[in-house]
């Protein structure tokens, strides 16, 4: 404790006295305040603050009843500025008796007489007559602002409270950003605050920490006011001021200023035009609204992060998992010499870092996922509008929006997506009489479901118009020369409709009744293997269409197998691999052109990575080499490559745009060292190899099996 | 020769706090302590040379503490500087906040002066490891 | 590994202009045994050449991708892009990082000379240095006092080409 001199104690009373003098001046004030019906929380605050000060002071030099006084006061007194407690005649006399108290006890010290406990005992009964609030204030609905979170995220609990209350008094919020020079920064504070006060009430003062120059002071100050943009910028507008609103988000009646806020906007008009959902559809648009509209307060505690810094910390993830790989490797060295304890060691940290490594992958994953939801939102608002544009009454149901897939993937379906629905609209949903004239509900219906299976998100896309034409499909295939008559006849119903992925086969360049032609299914089928999904087609003539596309949950790191062909690394993933066999050039028969080997009774097509790539040889093909079982579906492909070097959890990065015109390649990964490895596409490369008009026939019967 | 920076409203708090924090001298050698009576003074306090220990009250009018802390850990010459926060018992979210923000350790009033010395060299101790 | 050119770039920043006219700055690179300028603000760093990984079918003026600091940079070979002769030397050779429609690209070159401070009157533009057939990706021709003639680039449109 400090030691109490007498030159402290002088201290102490003498700041004591002040304090309570400059209280009782405040509360004066505030009286006038209450008694003329005028509110000025400022007042409130300050006389909170004194009694704060009051009460520290007395702790720190021993006053102990007089803390005690304080300490209650400062609680009352807390309630009142944060509106926990209205004020009110009895809270101002309460407050003026206190006064008095302190006076006596500060008396009583100096000169060192008993202290007044009965006044004290008192006062401090009246007061806790006055605590005990109702009940938490009654929280009112979400509010919406364009805030900046940093800017919530500095506010002490009161500067909060007095933003709450501005909004809910229907205040507007603006940003004054104001430069300072350092030398006179305190006389041109002053000012601003003077002026300010008139038009409202500043919450908080935020430096930005942008260093203009090392004699001056940027700050951004929140304010609350009833007044508009041009009287603010008139009255308080300088050279050094800068006045800006902070727009309003939602709330159909004011404008939107951002495309979120557009968004939201419409997505309750989507509610509200009786889209005749059905209430399973309905709770899950609500839902997907809900979690978009926020309130203060949640807001305070989300972080808003730019995806590219998740990007760096699942670089950093995939190089700690090359680690992890290398202390596998060098723990089996050390075990191989016979240092069984250090072996043994080495192998438990292994594996506690391996425990370790994958939490961190799922947490990070975990902050990459976003709902489905986001998507399926913009896409009941394209619905609406193409169903107004193609004189169509169509309802969506939505199941599973909440499902959650990683973000890059979610930004690359909406297109996709609008294209299948594009097409159900246009040319799957009949018009209300030929729904009629078939005995179907005059409104057509499409479907979007999404549901996760294991480590795939599965999306469907179902519609019960008039399904896919076969006979159409065919004459268009033949006509474009996809297929031949002879092979038209041999095909199945699933291989025909998977003739709608051909390029050219799914457009429509004739103009029929609806108008407009569709969207190829090959660039949509491209879209989705690109992001490593598959899409499969399933179709009743007569009762609709359902389109299946299945996601992996993420992009971000998979495990893959390292090969090599002609001294260069290529990796695929995992979950494109069904085998690796070994292999040599005697197993290889030719049909048709074809290469092919015998696997377990079935007949693989093979495929040379050096031949398909052109790489060069610095030695020659090595006798034993491995065939890699690249599978997709019902589809398999055997790479031949020289070497398998192993297994290896990787990020797989996209290539540029400038290299976007390369096909087979799924991106690029680090290999460790900073060396850098292909990493194949097996969905292209099974097309590439077994796609073709005479292939694609052989292939059914090849390479299903 | 150490520099501490006390960011601190009023009065007799940031005496009290000095006082404890020259009695230091004999622990830490040469310390020169340099107050600040608001946030914005601070503000202008901090471009002026570099400190090795910041300790401010929480709630101060203007700019508060946790915008000061914000401040200072994005400021490319204070970004690693201790900062311990003065804070009273009752506002235990703000003080969680301040520490969200990057402060390193906090006092409740009211507190030793010992409190706030060994608060002091362990955080400067820190962070010259 | 890496060398960076922020000091210079931010003298640029500063630059005031001068009588002679407004201070362009481009660094001084050789390809093909001509002296070429790249405007210095369209380099974000220079590299000695880090392992490249071949790409199979990618076109001919990609030498390949490499990884500078956890990213993916393509990277082209900028004689091959301007259809320049090949061959050279290869010691000296480093890589313009440079963003291209949003995207880091790597320009292979064969020697980085210096940065050059030309001012606008010792820029002839392309219209009237080269006649009217100017390739776009030719900026002009600069011609510092005293020094030797060089062909000023926009590296993003030798890209586009």
């Amino acid at each position: 404790m400090v030691e109490s001199g007498d030159k402290v104690r002088e201290d102490f009373f003498s700041e004591a006295q002040e304090i309570v003098e400059t209280l009782s001046r405040n509360l004066l004030k505030l009286d006038d305040a209450h008694r003329t019906k005028r509110s000025d929380p400022g007042l409130v605050n300050e006389a909170f603050r004194a009694v704060h000060t009051l009460k520290g002071l007395s702790s720190l030099f021993g006053a102990q009843t007089m803390g005690n006084v304080a300490h209650h006061l400062e609680d009352i007194l807390d309630d009142l500025r944060l509106g926990r407690v209205p004020l009110d005649d009895r809270v101002v006399d309460v407050l003026f008796r206190a006064v008095e108290v302190f006076n006596e006890l500060l008396a009583s010290e100096k000169s060192a007489s008993p202290p007044p406990s009965q006044a004290v005992e008192a006062l401090l009964a009246r007061i806790r007559q006055i605590g005990a609030p109702e009940g938490p204030v009654a929280a009112t609905g979400p509010i919406e602002y364009d805030l900046d979170v940093g800017m919530l995220a500095v506010l002490t609990e009161y500067e909060e409270h007095r933003l709450r209350t501005n909004i809910e008094q229907g205040n507007r919020l603006y940003r004054l950003r104001v430069r300072f020079d350092l030398v006179t920064i305190d006389k041109a504070l002053e000012e601003i605050k003077e002026s300010a006060k008139k038009f409202g009430e500043i919450i908080t003062y935020l430096p930005t920490g942008d260093a203009g120059s090392a004699d001056t002071i940027e700050l951004d100050l929140l304010m609350a006011s009833m007044a508009d943009v041009p009287t603010l910028n008139r009255e308080l507008g300088a050279e050094n001021v800068i006045v800006e609103e902070i727009p309003r988000i939602g709330g159909a009646a004011i404008k939107a200023e951002t495309a979120e806020a557009a968004e939201r906007i419409v997505n309750a008009e989507v509610l509200e035009q009786g889209m005749s959902l059905v209430p399973n559809a309905q709770r899950e648009l609500v839902s997907g609204r809900d979690k978009d509209t926020v309130s203060l307060r949640s807001v305070s505690q989300t972080v808003r992060v730019d995806i590219r810094r998740l990007d760096h910390l699942m670089n950093i993830v995939g190089e700690l998992a090359i680690v992890r790989g290398t202390l596998a490797k060098v723990s089996e060295r050390v075990r191989g010499e016979g240092q069984r304890s250090l072996a043994m060691e080495l192998q438990r940290l292994h594996r506690t870092f391996e425990r370790r490594l994958a939490e961190m992958q799922a947490g990070i994953l975990e902050v990459r996922m976003v709902p489905l939801g986001q998507v399926f939102e913009r896409l009941a608002r394209v619905v609406r509008q193409i169903s107004r544009e193609v004189h169509k009454e169509i309802r969506l149901v939505i199941t599973g929006s909440e499902t959650e897939i990683d973000k890059l993937i979610v930004e690359e379906l909406s297109d996709p997506l609008m294209h299948m629905i594009r097409n159900a609209i246009d040319h799957g949903i009949e018009v209300a009489d030929k729904r009629a004239q078939v005995g179907k509900p005059p409104i057509g219906t499409i479907a979007l479901n999404a549901f996760q299976k294991g480590n795939h998100v599965m999306l469907e896309v179902e519609d019960d118009g008039r399904g896919i034409d076969e006979t159409a499909v065919l004459d268009r295939a033949i006509r474009l020369g996809k297929v031949s008559p002879e092979e038209a006849r041999e095909l199945t119903r699933l291989e025909v409709l998977s003739l709608i992925f051909l390029p050219g086969v799914s457009t429509r360049d004739s103009v029929d009744d609806l108008g407009g032609r569709g969207v190829g299914m090959d660039v949509v089928k491209n879209n989705i293997s690109k992001l490593g999904g598959v899409i499969d087609v399933h179709s009743e003539t007569g009762i609709g269409t359902k389109i299946a596309i299945t996601l992996p949950i993420t992009l971000a790191i998979v495990s893959a197998l390292l090969m090599r062909a002609s001294d260069q690394t290529f990796a695929l993933p995992l979950s494109s691999v069904s085998e690796a066999i070994p292999f040599d050039g005697s197993v290889v028969r030719n049909i048709d052109g074809h290469s092919v080997m015998s696997l377990r009774g079935t007949t693989l097509p093979i495929c040379r990575l050096d031949e398909m790539f052109g790489l060069e040889r610095t030695t020659g093909i090595p006798r034993r080499q491995f065939a890699v079982v690249a599978s997709l579906g019902a589809r398999r492909l055997g790479l031949v490559v020289d070497q398998l070097v192993g297994e290896q959890d990787i990020v797989i990065k996209p290539l540029g745009r400038s290299l976007r015109d390369v096909r087979g390649f799924a991106g690029a990964t680090e290999l460790g060292d900073e060396r850098v490895g292909l990493v194949l596409d097996a969905a292209a490369i099974i097309e590439e190899v077994l796609a073709g008009t005479e292939s694609a026939l052989r292939g059914a019967r090849l390479g299903y099996g | 020769m150490l520099r501490i920076l006390l960011v601190e409203d009023s009065p007799s708090m940031r005496r009290f706090a000095r006082t404890a924090l020259e009695d230091l001298k004999k622990q830490l050698g040469e310390l020169e302590i340099v107050e600040a009576t608001s946030g914005f003074d601070a503000l202008r306090w901090l471009p002026r040379g570099r400190y090795d220990l910041v300790v401010t009250d929480i709630n101060m009018p203007d700019v508060n503490g946790l915008e000061l802390v914000r401040f200072i850990r994005q400021s490319p010459v204070h970004r690693s500087v201790p900062i311990v926060l003065i804070s009273t018992q009752s506002s235990e979210r703000d003080r969680e906040r301040g520490l969200g923000l990057g402060a390193n350790a906090y006092l409740v009033k009211p507190f030793a002066a010992e409190d706030l010395q060994r608060t002091a060299v362990q955080q400067i101790g820190n962070a010259s490891s | 590994m890496a060398s960076s050119l922020l000091a210079s770039r931010s003298r640029a920043a500063l630059r005031k202009p001068t009588d002679r006219g407004p201070i362009r700055e481009f660094l001084a690179i050789s390809l093909a045994g001509q002296l070429y300028g790249v405007e210095l603000i369209q380099v974000q760093e220079i590299l000695s050449p880090p392992p490249l990984t071949i790409v199979p079918r990618a076109q001919r003026y990609v030498l390949g991708v490499c990884s500078v600091r956890g990213q993916l940079v393509t990277v082209v070979e900028l004689k091959r892009l301007m259809r320049l002769a090949e061959g050279g030397a290869v010691r000296r050779a480093r890589i313009l990082l440079s963003i291209c429609s949003g995207e880091v690209v790597g320009f292979f070159v064969d020697e980085v000379r210096q940065v050059l401070r030309l001012s606008e009157s010792e820029i002839e533009p392309s219209a009237s240095a080269l006649g009217g057939e100017a390739p776009e990706h030719v900026i002009g021709i600069g011609r510092p006092g005293g020094g030797e003639v060089l062909i000023l680039l926009d590296l993003e449109r030798t890209l586009s080409r």
